[in-house]
């Protein structure tokens, strides 16, 4: 056989395998293309345009319209600075609490497993539902917590009517809601490391907090940070908990920007600024996520 | 015999014949229906209504039955939706091409919206005025409740379910107070100077348990309703005859600091209620008035599930009086016909009979739907409906006085969005309502535009 010969059968063989390559990815990327790219695309194009409601549509080409609008608007500015301080609170808070508790209840004891078990309840309550019982546990008049807390001669507290107390309330609902996912997390990392290395601390007489410092702090940074940016992904989409329990209010204090969005969109029918808005929100949240991946990589590097 | 010689008929052929015509005759009667439209025994008419999920059950269970003694061929099924998703739904409605719904229960400010993207049947022009039967009122229905369905001339729906906004008063409150149970008359700063005694232990247990007020003070669309109908009472107005927003003069500010006031008797966490808050508040005897939608008026005193209340503590009557006279708001539900819809008739004769005096009447008495008819207002069915027929009738004469209402227009829920945002930081005290108002009235003025 000629090498011209042995070189086409190779290339041949070559257009085979990519072929069959394709194929198999062929279902997945026709699926993502039609749930992921096409609602995408379709957002960017209203963007761009007058939404035309008797086709209930995108219409005529407006430019940079609506994204001027959108960024001539306080409002937009006020929820996205508001979404800025729940992320900023919500999220260290989160993964501090998440392997605070993993490193507590990670020692060997009995009905450690049931306490686990009970930690993904919260998971599993529907976003709305919780908003719902929180507002009843926190309402000023009828709730728990109040009386709870004049018990020991704390507050009364007005959680939905006070700016700040109420980010708190939707920050400390938040917190109940996904500390127990980053707590599953953590102790499957905890678990995951090895024990060699905190034995060889314990020979050395390193103490808990030596060894919790140096030992098992450094060999957990990559999985804080992935942690962090797995949950940043969700933080970022906060909306439910918003809506079911304090309305945005009062006021505009808790006015997420997804909340924002959504009554722009769904209220006020304002349905091309809104896309635009999803847009911006986007890149920011891509520009930030990439940000955060890079923070990740580089704390891999290091430990 | 003839038929015996064949000249005459047989037996199977006089059975025969009678047989057929006998069909014929059951056919022509069925075919008859058919073609009116309104069904046949054999081929009923399938008709779909959206309306709101508060009622839509009840008019399913309560109302088809009795509308179905009259049009037995017509199955109608209601769907519900949820208040929040409704308008977005039926914008899709009007915009599809395979659209679900025949007949189309649309809130108050809704009506120009829909009519202006098409999506509604004229119900006094050529389509519909032919097939309406000659007995049908129109000047019955009292004239506020009548234009929520009108828009630029045309009546493109009809009230199925009226509301005001009303004061709703617990008269042990009072009494315990030792204030004189409010009347029609009682001004706002009569309100305001009775308000501090009204929060007040009620139980004698040495604690504050029962406060003056609590209404809707959330960032919600509702909420700017309670502060227009204190400006309304007070004179003022949302627009001038222009079309240009005026309520950033001094009565829209002065309003405002009212609805703001409020907040001084009103329980704690009040910021932060709006409808289930204030009811449940009121229905648990927390507070002395609630500025409401007449319509929980039987919820709160008969049905002992949802209230501690009784009919005897309860009374309502129009908000209190300003400088121009009483203050209320209308709220009101109206159907209308899809233009999209392929059954026109059955439809017509669906939204004809529920806004007929006898079906309204029916709505009334069985689902404890207000009325917007003069006719049966003044012939309540039941005890406790007499003074609150009373207080409905004086609500729609000062709102068609006051035009109490929210904006008329094909932008009218975003500017009520926009109400709502700027109202709410006012009461939430994160701006000035100066300042909040003459945001609302740039932003409103653009849209309106």
């Amino acid at each position: 056989m000629t090498d011209a010969a042995l070189a086409r059968r190779r290339n041949h063989g070559k257009w085979k395998d990519l072929l069959v390559r394709w194929s198999f990815m062929l279902p997945t990327i026709v699926l993502l293309t039609a749930v992921l790219a096409y609602p995408l695309f379709y957002t960017l194009q209203i963007s761009f345009s007058y939404f035309d409601m008797s086709i209930f549509g995108a219409g005529e080409w407006v430019g940079w319209e609506n994204y001027e609008t959108v960024i001539n608007d306080y409002r937009f500015w006020e929820s996205l600075r508001v979404t800025l301080i729940y992320l900023i609170i919500a999220l260290p808070l989160q993964v501090a609490l998440g392997f605070g508790i993993a490193f507590l209840i990670n020692a060997e004891w009995g009905g450690r497993g049931l306490l686990r078990a009970l930690f993904i309840i919260p998971m599993v309550v529907a976003p709305v539902v919780a908003g719902g019982v929180w507002r009843m546990i926190l309402d000023p008049l009828w709730g728990t917590m109040n009386f709870l807390l004049g018990l020991v001669g704390i507050g009364p507290f007005d959680w939905f009517g006070d700016p700040q107390l109420a980010m708190a309330t939707i920050i400390i609902i938040d917190t109940w809601r996904w500390t127990p996912f980053i707590v599953l997390i953590a102790t499957a990392a905890l678990l995951a490391l090895p024990r060699d290395v905190f034995e060889a601390a314990k020979i050395d007489g390193a103490s808990w907090w030596a060894t919790l410092w140096s030992v098992a702090l450094p060999l957990l940074v990559p999985i804080i940070a992935a942690t962090f940016v797995i949950r940043w992904l969700g933080a970022v989409k906060l909306f439910d908990i918003v809506l079911a329990s304090t309305f945005g209010g009062p006021g505009k204090a808790t006015s997420v920007i997804n909340l924002f969005i959504y009554e722009e969109a769904f209220r006020s029918f304002h349905f091309a600024e809104s896309a635009a808005m999803v847009m911006i929100v986007l890149v920011l949240t891509m520009i930030l996520t990439g940000l955060f991946l890079r923070g990740s990589r580089k704390l891999e590097e290091l430990y | 015999m003839n038929c015996k010689n064949g000249v005459g008929p047989s037996r199977r052929k006089v059975l025969g014949g009678a047989a057929t015509a006998l069909t014929a005759m059951a056919l022509g009667v069925d075919g008859a229906q058919a073609d009116s439209g309104l069904g046949a025994s054999g081929a009923p008419v399938e008709l779909r209504v959206i309306a709101n999920s508060a009622f839509s059950h009840t008019w399913q269970t309560v109302l088809v039955p009795e509308f179905n003694k009259v049009y037995p061929n017509i199955r109608v099924t209601i769907d519900g939706v949820p208040y929040n998703e409704h308008l977005a739904k039926l914008m899709l409605e009007a915009t599809s091409t395979n659209p679900e719904y025949d007949v189309l229960v649309i809130d108050d400010p809704w009506t120009p919206q829909l009519a202006q993207l098409g999506a509604l049947v004229d119900l006094k022009g050529p389509k519909v005025a032919p097939i309406t039967s000659a007995d049908y009122d129109w000047a019955d229905f009292n004239p506020a409740p009548l234009a929520s369905g009108e828009w630029s001339g045309k009546q493109y729906s009809i009230p199925v379910r009226s509301n005001m906004l009303m004061m709703f008063y617990n008269r042990a409150h009072y009494q315990k107070a030792g204030l004189p149970e409010p009347t029609p008359g009682l001004t706002w700063k009569q309100y305001f100077e009775q308000a501090p005694k009204l929060v007040q232990d009620m139980n004698g247990d040495g604690t504050i348990d029962a406060w003056a007020v609590d209404t809707f003070f959330v960032r919600d669309q509702l909420t700017p309703t309670i502060w227009q109908a204190i400006m309304n009472s007070n004179g003022g107005a949302l627009l001038d005859d222009k079309g240009s927003p005026i309520f950033n003069n001094e009565i829209g500010v002065a309003a405002l600091e009212m609805h703001r006031k409020l907040l001084d008797y009103a329980p704690p966490g009040s910021l932060g209620h709006g409808l289930q808050e204030s009811l449940q508040t009121f229905r648990q005897g927390a507070v002395a008035t609630m500025f409401m939608w007449g319509s929980v008026y039987k919820a709160s005193g008969i049905d002992t599930r949802a209230s501690t209340l009784t009919l005897k503590e309860l009374g309502m009557q129009v908000m209190p009086v300003g400088t121009a006279g009483p203050g209320t708001h209308r709220g009101i539900w109206t159907a209308g016909i899809s233009a999209k819809t392929r059954k026109m008739k059955a439809s017509w004769a669906f939204v004809e009979w529920l806004t007929s005096k006898k079906g309204e009447a029916v709505n009334a008495a069985l689902a404890g739907s207000f009325p917007a008819r003069k006719s049966t207002l003044t012939q309540p069915s039941e005890e406790w409906m007499k003074p609150v027929y009373i207080a409905l009738q004086q609500a729609y004469d000062v709102a068609a006085n006051g035009k109490m209402w929210r904006i008329r227009s094909p932008r009218s829920d975003a500017t009520q969005q926009i109400l709502a945002d700027e109202i709410a930081r006012a009461l939430a005290g994160q701006v000035t309502p100066k300042a909040a108002l003459d945001l609302a009235a740039r932003r409103i003025s653009r849209i309106l535009r």
